[in-house]
């Protein structure tokens, strides 16, 4: 089994919210060292899949698998401990922290401080903006900062897979294209990256394969160009005013 | 004025500041818990108390030096601290926020019972091993356990500041307290974190107590509770979750009592506490050192109310059992059952009135004692002063009482979840201390003596079987008021507001209006339950309702399902009618009451007969 060459794969996975079923028979999978993203309006289940993902909702039947071993039900931090690190949604920075701590909060897991030391150097050449605001609180930080500050923390754990969630909402246009350079250097560094986003333009530029999530269900994936000129795509998500 | 450097200010400013520091190894830990976790720990007063006990057991048992002793007690309380987390906190973690506030509640009344059964409820003595030497300054004294004191609260900020700041699990309670779900994608395992928090937090509560003891060379199975109050107090007056707020809240608290004493004296050094409470409640929920007057931090999602179907009692059920029990006294003539049953009326009569609150607009009110108080004394002093017939006094009283009570709760009006709890609490504090220090009202201290009894046409009811019926009728009344109150439309709008006051908020339903009224009833309600029991006992004082009833008709209350009328009759004829019947558990009665509170919330919030 651990020779799944998917990073993650998500298999028949149901979740419900009391009474509200989110997920219908969800299966996905994110072949090492690839870009996968999960395309979805709103409400349709993405942040959602993020959490069964991570273990901070348990889906009523399914599984999780990590290089595929089950991961389904362990606690949020062993699955951290299995080098899954997450930018959630809208951050979720300690705001009352400085961005160093935020950033080597990323590192909580790893016993090694020297290497640490060298990793939390080397993640700030990725972010110089963040060199200049290293004892400042991360709360102050403006939403693009924010979000490198996320990443960077994300980076410290040294994962094998990041999830993101919309790591492009709410940022210019200047910092749209930033962040997206940046998941890609990430992703070429050999972290394998499963994004979800609303924005399809913003996500199939860089990723390798994308899956569309309609109201719980995978309606439709394939390889991110092919996606790219689909004309179901275009028509909704690159068409109208989402388009970006 | 002597001038504020006359030796008995600087007497005064020390004291102030030592007191403040006994509040702040308190208020610190309470901090840190309400940071992790979001809960108010009303247990954290009873650690206190053991540790005053460990360390009496270390210095009178074992002989040892007072640094072991301290080591000793800060361990011991820690594990403490580590087992009511382990045991009482997390298997709550998924259920209504306010149910680990009510566990708190259950572990310290169990604390408090199980020291007062190893040791007796008498104080003992607990003689400081320091030297008795005392320096001059200016032209007041400091002595050896002052600066001991001093010592002990300026080291643990330190090292607590040493922790937070720069050891990784330090980072990971900052974290956790500012974004749990984050901390957890960072890897953190919050459950050692908490058992940590608690680990810290009881280790500083417990070693405060023992200061404390040594302090007033004195400490009992009680001590806990006042000073418990005075943390949240504190910890308030800093905002809540906050810890150099609530060093800063703990010294300017010890500070205010300290000169208010010189003032006013002594026995209005809690009252200066629990005005300060209310005051910050209703002003600045946030403490005084946040910037603007928003609500306060917390989803306050605060209610007790578990999802389920109330039993139906069928119509002819209920006549059948309100006939057999109004025939009892035909069939039973032993005039103590009669009188257990008729306390246990009373207190169902109270009960009501809590479930009431409680169950509808979802005011967990933790202050129901003092309603009573305002009845009891209400009456009583109308019988005897006003000279009014005592058929009159007690409707009287529950006027009294309901616009007394309501005006008192209104400022808890705009507070919701655990502030109602804390803001009820102090509130009947106050009227605690009001009673015992309005002497020329209340009588104080003495008591009001010779309380003329129950009666009807200048015909006194003494016989047991009046002091069975008449509460019995009041109990019949309040319950059909109730019943048809919760069956209207207002009833309808009233549960609204308990399932989500923004909700109702935003459907222009005026809350405050509301709240009132349901606080009017069940004043009015409460008010009656303590006349009459003033006129049963003959005798009361400024501690004959004291906090544990309110505890109590809360436990009530939940056995029998919030907001459940038949329920809260239910529940206190079980907690007040059985354990006096079965006369074997009178000395573990409180004991049994506060198992039954974490039995139920852990394993039946719903109650016996479910919430409505
Ligand atoms: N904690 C929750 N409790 C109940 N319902 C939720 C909760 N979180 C999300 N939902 C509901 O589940 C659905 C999917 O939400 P989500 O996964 O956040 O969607 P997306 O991220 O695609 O916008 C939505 O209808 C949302 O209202
Ligand atoms: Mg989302």
């Amino acid at each position: 089994m651990s020779t799944d060459d998917a990073i993650l794969r998500l298999d028949r996975i149901n979740t419900q919210y009391g009474a509200v079923q989110v997920h219908f028979d969800l299966s996905l999978a994110v072949p090492r060292g690839s870009i996968v993203c999960l395309l979805g309006g709103n409400a349709s289940g993405k942040s959602t899949t993020m959490k069964v993902i991570l273990g901070l909702v348990a889906p009523r039947s399914g599984r999780v698998l990590l290089g595929g071993e089950p991961v389904t039900g362990l606690p949020t931090p062993k699955i951290v401990r299995r080098g899954v690190a997450s930018v959630p949604e809208s951050r979720r920075l300690f705001g009352a922290m400085t961005v160093r701590e935020n950033v080597l909060m990323g590192a909580y897991t790893r016993g090694d401080r020297g290497a640490v030391r060298e990793d939390y150097e080397r993640v700030l050449d990725l972010f110089p903006r963040l060199r200049e605001r290293e004892r400042q609180h991360a709360g102050t930080l403006s939403g693009g900062e924010q979000q490198m500050v996320a990443m960077a923390r994300a980076l410290m754990a040294r994962p094998r897979l990041i999830v993101m969630d919309e790591p492009t909402m709410g940022l210019s246009p200047r910092h749209v294209d930033a962040v997206l350079d940046l998941i890609a250097t990430i992703n070429r560094q050999g972290v394998s990256i499963f994004m979800v986003e609303q924005n399809a333009a913003h996500a199939l530029s860089i990723a390798h394969h994308g899956y569309v999530l309609q109201t719980g269900r995978i309606v439709l994936s394939g390889g991110a160009r092919d996606l790219l000129h689909d004309p179901q795509i275009r028509d909704a998500y690159l068409g109208g005013a989402r388009a970006a | 004025m002597g001038g504020l450097l006359s030796g008995a200010w600087i007497d005064h400013t020390v004291n102030g500041l030592i007191v403040g520091n006994i509040y702040a190894l308190l208020a610190v830990g309470l901090a840190l818990i309400f940071g992790v976790s979001h809960l108010i720990n009303f247990a954290h007063g009873s650690v206190y108390m053991v540790g005053a006990y460990i360390g009496w057991a270390c210095f009178r048992l074992l002989d040892a030096p007072l640094p072991v002793t301290l080591l000793a007690v800060a361990g011991g309380c820690a594990l403490l601290g580590v087992a009511i987390e382990r045991i009482g906190l997390r298997p709550l973690a998924g259920s209504a926020r306010i149910a680990p506030l009510l566990a708190t509640i259950g572990i310290g009344l169990v604390l408090d019972q199980l020291a007062q059964l190893a040791f007796t409820p008498d104080p003992r003595a607990l003689p400081s091993p320091l030297p008795d030497w005392r320096i001059q300054i200016g032209g007041g004294t400091i002595g050896a356990l002052d600066l001991l004191i001093a010592g002990v609260g300026v080291g643990s900020a330190a090292l607590l500041y040493g922790f937070l700041r720069f050891t990784k699990l330090g980072w990971a309670v900052r974290a956790t307290a500012l974004d749990r779900d984050a901390a957890q994608q960072c890897g953190v395992d919050v459950n050692a974190v908490n058992r940590a928090v608690y680990a810290i937090a009881s280790a500083l509560g417990g070693v405060s107590g023992l200061l404390v003891g040594m302090y007033y060379n004195a400490i009992d199975p009680y001590m806990g509770f006042q000073a418990g109050l005075k943390g949240i107090v504190a910890q308030l007056i800093g905002g809540m979750g906050n810890v150099p707020g609530a060093i800063a809240g703990s010294l300017l608290l010890g500070l205010t009592e300290s000169y208010g004493i010189a003032l006013f004296g002594t026995s209005y050094r809690n009252l200066f506490a629990f005005v300060v409470m209310v005051l910050v409640l209703a002003l600045r929920p946030n403490g005084l050192f946040s910037r603007a007057r928003q609500t306060p931090p917390e989803p306050l999602t605060g209610t007790f109310v578990a999802p389920s179907r109330p039993v139906r009692i069928p119509g002819w059920l209920l006549w059948a059992l309100g006939i057999a029990a109004a025939a009892l006294p035909l069939a039973v003539q032993n005039a103590y059952v009669l009188q257990t049953l008729g306390n246990a009326w009373l207190y169902a009569v109270l009960a009501l009135s809590l479930t009431l609150v409680a169950g509808t607009v979802g005011q967990i009110s933790l202050g129901h004692a003092g309603l009573l108080a305002i009845g009891g004394y209400a009456s009583a002093l109308l019988a005897l002063d006003a000279k009014l017939p005592v058929a009159l006094a007690v409707p009287a009283a529950g006027v009294v009482t309901a616009v007394l009570g309501t005006l008192l709760v209104s400022p808890a009006f705009r507070l919701r979840g655990h502030y109602v709890s804390v803001a009820t609490l102090g509130i009947g504090e106050i009227v605690a201390l009001v009673i015992l220090n309005w002497e020329s009202v209340t009588r104080g201290p003495i008591g009001v003596v010779g309380i003329p009894p129950l009666s009807a046409f200048g015909t006194p009811l003494l016989s047991a079987p009046w002091v069975y019926w008449i509460p019995l009728a009041a109990v019949a009344l309040v319950a059909q008021v109730q019943a048809r109150l919760l069956g209207s439309h207002l009833g309808r709008t009233l549960r609204a507001i308990r399932e989500d006051e923004v909700a109702a908020r935003a459907y222009g339903v005026g809350l405050d209006r509301y709240k009132g009224l349901a606080f009017g009833v069940a004043g009015f309600a409460a008010g009656i339950a303590g006349a009459l029991m003033a006129h049963v006992y003959s005798y009361i004082n400024h501690e004959t309702f004291h906090a544990p009833i309110s505890v109590l008709a809360l436990t009530m209350v939940i056995l029998g399902g919030l907001g459940n009328v038949a329920g809260a009759i239910l529940g206190a004829v079980a907690l007040v009618g059985l354990p006096e019947l079965f006369r074997a558990a009178a000395e573990y009665r409180m004991l049994i009451y506060g198992v039954t509170l974490l039995l139920l919330i852990r394993f039946r919030p719903q109650g016996l007969l479910g919430t409505v």
